[in-house]
């Protein structure tokens, strides 16, 4: 189980997460249909570093994006997403 | 092994071994109660039914497997090394019959050269009938204890821990360790597998002594450090995360406190290892046999527990480790009749011995023992090449240290090769670990490359796996380590090859001509040792692991008795039968009631969700394939929605309470999916809009009123006019304040009525009292299900599965022409509009019931062109009907197919039909 | 101390408080209106009448007489009644950290983890949200379909807790 830092919260057990999907896995709603079968069909799926959406569902359910090595599982980044917010 | 071997002075706890009672000290394992009780055999081996004893004292024992405990707390397999005696524990030896003296599956030691290496996979690869042959024997002796068959009447907990430092193994380094880091002001744990703590220095007290031992612990306890003793640390994760199971009672033992393990899961700042060694065995023919231990252990039983585990003694070494055993079982009362020593030449330890008048003989290796069932009675070794014997009772070997780096290796981190001491030894990790002690340090050796028999030369003794099986394997192609693990299944017994890894890779290298590090090495994974289901399973083992989701109506529901059915996580009534009612009498007198009076239900389980602010319309346009932002205040509409690949993932209604106030329902089991959903758009996609889109789903309770006399039974309990289809009211039911919809899922008249959950109760008696007097009466999913498949209504999980587009549901025209919806775009792709996809059918039968989940075909032995994802009965004429989906569907209405379920025997010939049964024209939930 | 009681506390309002946009003017005039800061994430904020608890970056959980709440909102941001789905439950006694640790994956035990603190976390598998009162009292605002069973899990956990942990 891996310890996630949240932007939020910090530091919080990996249980309390839920991984979405990768960052070029995003359909913008106003893509256009050739931009949208890609993303959705011909993503990559590198051995390696990745770009990844994860939620705080379990704790402030908030959207956060992960820099993390899909081998190693270290994760070298968390940066949250979402509407302004008070600090 | 010949009569006790300790003065039976001070034994108080009785146990029982296969029936027969003996008497333990405190602190005794059973392994050491079962020696000085004079019993040497304890259990049979695996594969062969060879006699095994107990060859070591602690977790890496391969062969003292037993059942320890009765019932529901029968734990098989367990090391009789690893457990305590208490008083009445009960210990059965396994893998015997008729029993353990005289075993008939021993005759598989005669059969040995057929069972060698890949026994099992040649015998799968020939011929069916070679294994219907060996199959009956195979299956009445192969394995180790039997898995208990009542619950284990205990409970596991399951519980988490943070500390700056976590230490594992409280020997002479741990403890060390723990106490620098303790008094430098870190937060510590130490956790011992041991009942006691010391380790090593338990049976070598000679630098550090019990006292010191006490004398550290009260330190580490007085700075703040928390130990914990009949723990083991069994799993290293991600992010120095280490699980550690803690045994509450000994195997078979009735806790105290109801709990019988811990499973901790601490998150480290730091984790530093002193997990010490594992002592090798040496091969030589017949080195399984009981009377043949290995040389540390033989020490542990003399200084720790008093035990002389052999009168009349060899020893074999190649290390000065062994000499201190020799001193040990001397001073015990032993006779020492001959210490091999690999070695060419007399280290300073062996001149010592021999000085103390000690038979020391250099360049001398084991060749073989032999022995009877219960004892060991000569050695034979080689000295400069020429063979030697001896009489003896015991033969305690040392073949070198393997470094416990199980913990190091599952973290991540890789191994040097330490030369001097023959062994692997950790080196980088990229988690916060390191190795400290004996697993850092390991005692020098010296090379021995095994001379003896090797059919006889065993290296893992629990899968009885020999050096020539090795041999066969190389001899049969397989190189790689893994493959000769998997091939030979040396090293994947329950002991995880504690002891055989380190031979079998020695082994393996001779062969190829290469070093052992060159050679190669499986990786360790968890658990280190082996963890109950229990304790993995937690509180939950007690109730199948996942909770039940209650209705906030519980109580209600449960004082009548309903017959319940999960839905996702929830339990809900699936029909209130009376009397003798069957579940399907029951539930066709309920859907009649709707259909004929009026009937209510329970829905407080649907999705909810509130979506406020100016852009709430804006955003419910967004996650909903129709279009919302047109609905006037008071009015709702059916509503579905899309994945982005334009398939229909979920659907339900929408309701505009107020100016900038909606109310979306959607399906029960979609519910968590649907709140993710909700939050990606909102969160992710349109962090710029100003809407707040919150989850309601279990602020309201849900209430459904049906049927013709719905309006009437509204009306009354509103004291108002019940608003008109697809309208919404706010209003007051009982004194407490509710929404009222006038929506229809059962094709009659219908309202949900949601009112805030903890005030639920006198709702639902104030329409229940309303419907009773109209006549009407309660219903569950299961008639909820007769009436939306007569009307033809989606369910999300039935018809919507996951494959279907809204064309394929005859949804389309609902769609939202200005598209912008998620999915919009997916929709657009070709692939969805072409012929022959399944779309949504009705099926009439023309004879039999139409079995639910039947294929749809033109004629046995066609291919599936569909199938029946929903069927039911007519409720008023009675006859049985289905939903489906039908290869072209739309352009088959007429058409005769056969619904077949094999699975069930079942078949039915169908009529192709449009969806809706009843009420087609849709009149009837119309005022 | 070794002690813990698990209580069920009485159905009170709660709502969902939602900011979507200016939040440093909402926060100026929820001041105003109420004479203490709304708390950052990870804490609460206010009193016994009105207690404000925030779990999440727009969202704070409030407890007690929202009326006046609405006009410090304004056009940003909106209330949402959540209360009938959540029961609270009162954890009071020294051990009430320790309970949370079984099932549990937070640091319950952290000292920082204080009066006035919150946390959504998980435990036994529920999502829990745990609002800090003071040394003694922890509460926990538990889904109310899970409540039974969670509230089962703690009080069968009780007698275990401290079996088998040097203190």
């Amino acid at each position: 189980m891996m310890q996630i830092t949240c932007p939020h919260c910090g530091p919080r057990a990996q249980s309390e997460f839920i991984y979405e999907r990768t960052v070029d896995s995003v359909v913008p709603l106003d893509a256009a249909p050739e931009q949208a079968m890609a993303t959705l069909f011909a993503r990559t799926n590198p051995r390696g570093v990745d770009e990844e959406i994860w939620r705080h569902t379990y704790g402030c359910r908030a959207w956060l994006i992960m820099t993390r090595h899909r081998v190693t599982n270290e994760i070298s980044a968390a940066r949250a997403v979402g509407p302004e917010a008070l600090p | 092994m010949s009569g006790p071997m300790r003065d039976p002075k001070g034994a108080t706890i009785s146990f029982t071994f296969d029936g027969k009672t003996y008497q333990a000290r405190a602190g005794d394992t059973l392994a050491a109660a079962l020696l000085a009780n004079g019993i040497g055999l304890v259990g049979r081996s695996f594969k062969y039914h060879r006699p095994r004893g107990i060859m070591t004292a602690g977790i890496e024992e391969p062969n003292a497997l037993v059942t320890v405990g009765d019932g529901g707390r029968a734990e098989p397999n367990t090391r009789a090394t690893d457990v305590f005696v208490y008083d009445g524990l009960i210990a059965r030896s396994q893998n015997r019959w008729p029993n353990l003296s005289f075993d008939v599956g021993a005759v598989f030691s005669l059969a040995a050269p057929m069972l060698g290496a890949g026994f099992y996979y040649k015998t799968f690869f020939g011929s069916a009938k070679r294994w219907m042959f060996y199959e009956y024997f195979i299956r009445k002796a192969a394995g180790l204890g039997n898995a208990p068959t009542k619950a284990d009447p205990d409970k596991f907990s399951q519980r988490a821990a943070f500390c700056d430092v976590l230490v594992v193994g409280a020997g002479p380094a741990g403890l060390q360790a723990a106490l620098e880091q303790a008094e430098a002001g870190k937060r510590v744990i130490l956790v011992e597998q041991d009942a006691i703590l010391g380790a090593s220095l338990i049976r070598d007290p000679q630098k550090l002594d019990a006292a010191w031992v006490a004398a550290t612990a009260t330190r580490i306890r007085a700075a703040g450090g928390r130990i914990l003793t009949r723990t083991t640390a069994s799993g290293y994760w991600e992010h120095d995360l280490v699980t550690l199971t803690q045994r509450l009672a000994e195997p078979g033992e009735a806790p105290s406190s109801g709990v019988t393990q811990r499973l901790w899961h601490v998150r480290a700042g730091q984790v530093i290892l002193a997990t010490g060694s594992i002592e090798r065995p040496m091969a030589f023919a017949h080195n399984d046999r009981p009377g043949v231990m290995l040389s540390q252990a033989a020490r542990t039983y003399v200084r720790r527990f008093g035990v002389l585990p052999g009168k009349r003694v060899v020893i074999a070494t190649n290390n000065d480790d062994a000499y201190m055993t020799a001193q040990a079982l001397k001073e015990a009362g032993a006779e020492i009749v001959a210490i091999l020593d690999a070695r060419p030449e007399f280290s300073d330890a062996a001149s010592g011995a021999v000085s103390a008048g000690l038979p020391v003989w250099a360049n001398a290796v084991p060749s073989s023992v032999t022995g009877a069932r219960h004892c060991l009675s000569g050695v034979t070794a080689l000295i400069d090449g020429q063979s030697k014997s001896w009489k003896a009772d015991l033969i305690a070997v040392s073949g070198g240290f393997t470094p416990v780096v199980h913990l190091h290796m599952q973290a991540g981190g890789t191994l040097d090769w330490n030369e001097a001491a023959q062994a692997f030894v950790p080196a980088a990790s990229r988690q916060n670990v390191s190795t400290i002690g004996g697993a850092a340090n390991p005692d020098p050796v010296f090379p021995v490359t095994p001379v003896s028999n090797p059919k006889k030369s065993f290296i893992d003794f629990q899968n009885d796996v020999s050096l020539a099986d090795v041999d066969l394997a190389w001899a049969e192609g397989y190189r790689s380590v893994e493959h000769l693990k998997r091939y030979t299944t040396l090293g994947m017994a329950t002991d995880q090859g504690k002891l055989s890894n380190m031979a079998a890779l020695g082994r393996l290298a001779e062969k190829q001509g290469v070093s052992i590090p060159e050679a190669g090495l499986t990786t360790f994974r968890p658990p280190y040792t082996p963890v109950s289901m229990g304790a993995i399973a937690g509180a939950g083992a007690k109730n199948a692991g996942a909770h039940v989701r209650r209705l906030a109506l519980y109580d209600v529901h449960a004082a009548k008795n309903p017959i319940g059915q999960p839905l996702g996580y929830w339990f809900r009534p699936r029909a209130y039968p009376q009397g003798q009612e069957t579940l399907a009498q029951a539930a066709l007198r309920e859907a009649k009631a709707v259909r004929t009076g009026v009937g209510m239900t329970d829905v407080s389980t649907l999705a909810k969700f509130e979506v406020s602010g100016p852009d709430a319309a804006a955003f419910l346009d967004i996650i909903c394939a129709t279009t919302v932002s047109k609905l006037a205040v008071g009015r709702g509409r059916y509503t579905f929605m899309l994945r982005e690949d334009g398939i229909v993932f979920d659907d339900g209604t929408v309701w505009r309470l107020d100016e900038n106030r909606y109310l979306l329902t959607s399906s029960t089991g979609g519910a968590d999916r649907m709140a993710t959903h909700i939050s990606y758009v909102r969160q992710y996609l349109c962090p710029q809009l100003k809407v707040s889109a919150v989850n309601v789903q279990e602020h309201y309770a849900g209430i459904a009123i049906a049927g013709p006399k719905a309006k009437p039974v509204m009306d009354a309990l509103m004291k108002a006019d019940a608003p008109r289809h697809m309208s919404t009211v706010p209003s007051d039911i009982a004194g407490v304040p509710v929404i009222v919809l006038a929506a229809s899922y059962s094709g009659e008249r219908a309202f949900e009525v949601y009112v805030e959950a903890s005030k639920a109760a006198s709702v639902w008696a104030a329409c229940e009292a309303e419907v009773t007097a109209q006549g009407g009466c309660l219903y569950g999913l299961e008639a909820m299900e007769f009436l939306r498949i007569e009307k033809g209504h989606l369910v999300v999980g039935g018809e919507v599965d996951g494959r279907m587009t809204p064309m394929d549901l005859a949804l389309d025209k609902m769609l939202n022409k200005a598209g912008g919806y998620v999915g919009a775009t997916g929709l657009s792709r070709p692939a969805l509009s072409e012929p022959g996809r399944r779309q949504l059918v009705g099926l009439e039968a023309i004879s039999g019931d139409i079995p639910e989940g039947a294929m749809l075909i033109t004629q046995k032995g066609a291919s599936p062109e569909g199938h029946v994802s929903a069927a039911a009965f007519r409720i008023l004429e009675g006859g049985s009907v289905a939903l489906g989906q039908l290869k072209d569907g739309f352009s088959r209405h007429g058409e005769e197919l056969i619904a077949s379920s094999p699975t069930r025997g079942q078949e039915a010939r169908v009529r192709v039909v449009h969806p809706h049964f009843y009420d087609t024209a849709g009149e009837r939930y119309r005022d | 101390m070794t002690d813990v009681t698990i209580a069920p506390l009485p159905a009170a309002p709660l709502h969902v408080f939602e900011i979507w946009s200016n939040p440093a003017a909402v926060a100026d005039r929820f001041k105003a209106a109420t004479g203490f800061a709304l708390p950052p994430t990870g804490r609460s904020g206010g009193n016994d009448a009105l207690r404000v608890i925030r779990f999440e970056p727009t969202v704070w959980l409030v407890e007690g007489d929202v009326s006046a709440l609405g006009d410090v909102l304004g056009t940003d941001g909106a209330l949402t009644a959540i209360g009938g789905g959540i029961v609270r439950v009162r954890l009071s006694g020294a051990g009430w950290r320790t309970l949370l640790m079984e099932g549990g994956v937070l640091n319950a035990e952290d000292p920082t983890f204080s009066a006035g603190c919150s946390a959504s976390t998980i435990i036994d598998h529920v999502n829990v949200r745990l609002h800090v009162v003071s040394d003694d009292v922890c509460d926990a605002y538990v889904p109310l379909s899970f409540s039974a069973d969670l509230l089962h899990f703690w009080q069968e956990a009780t007698p275990a807790l401290f079996d088998g942990v040097a203190h």
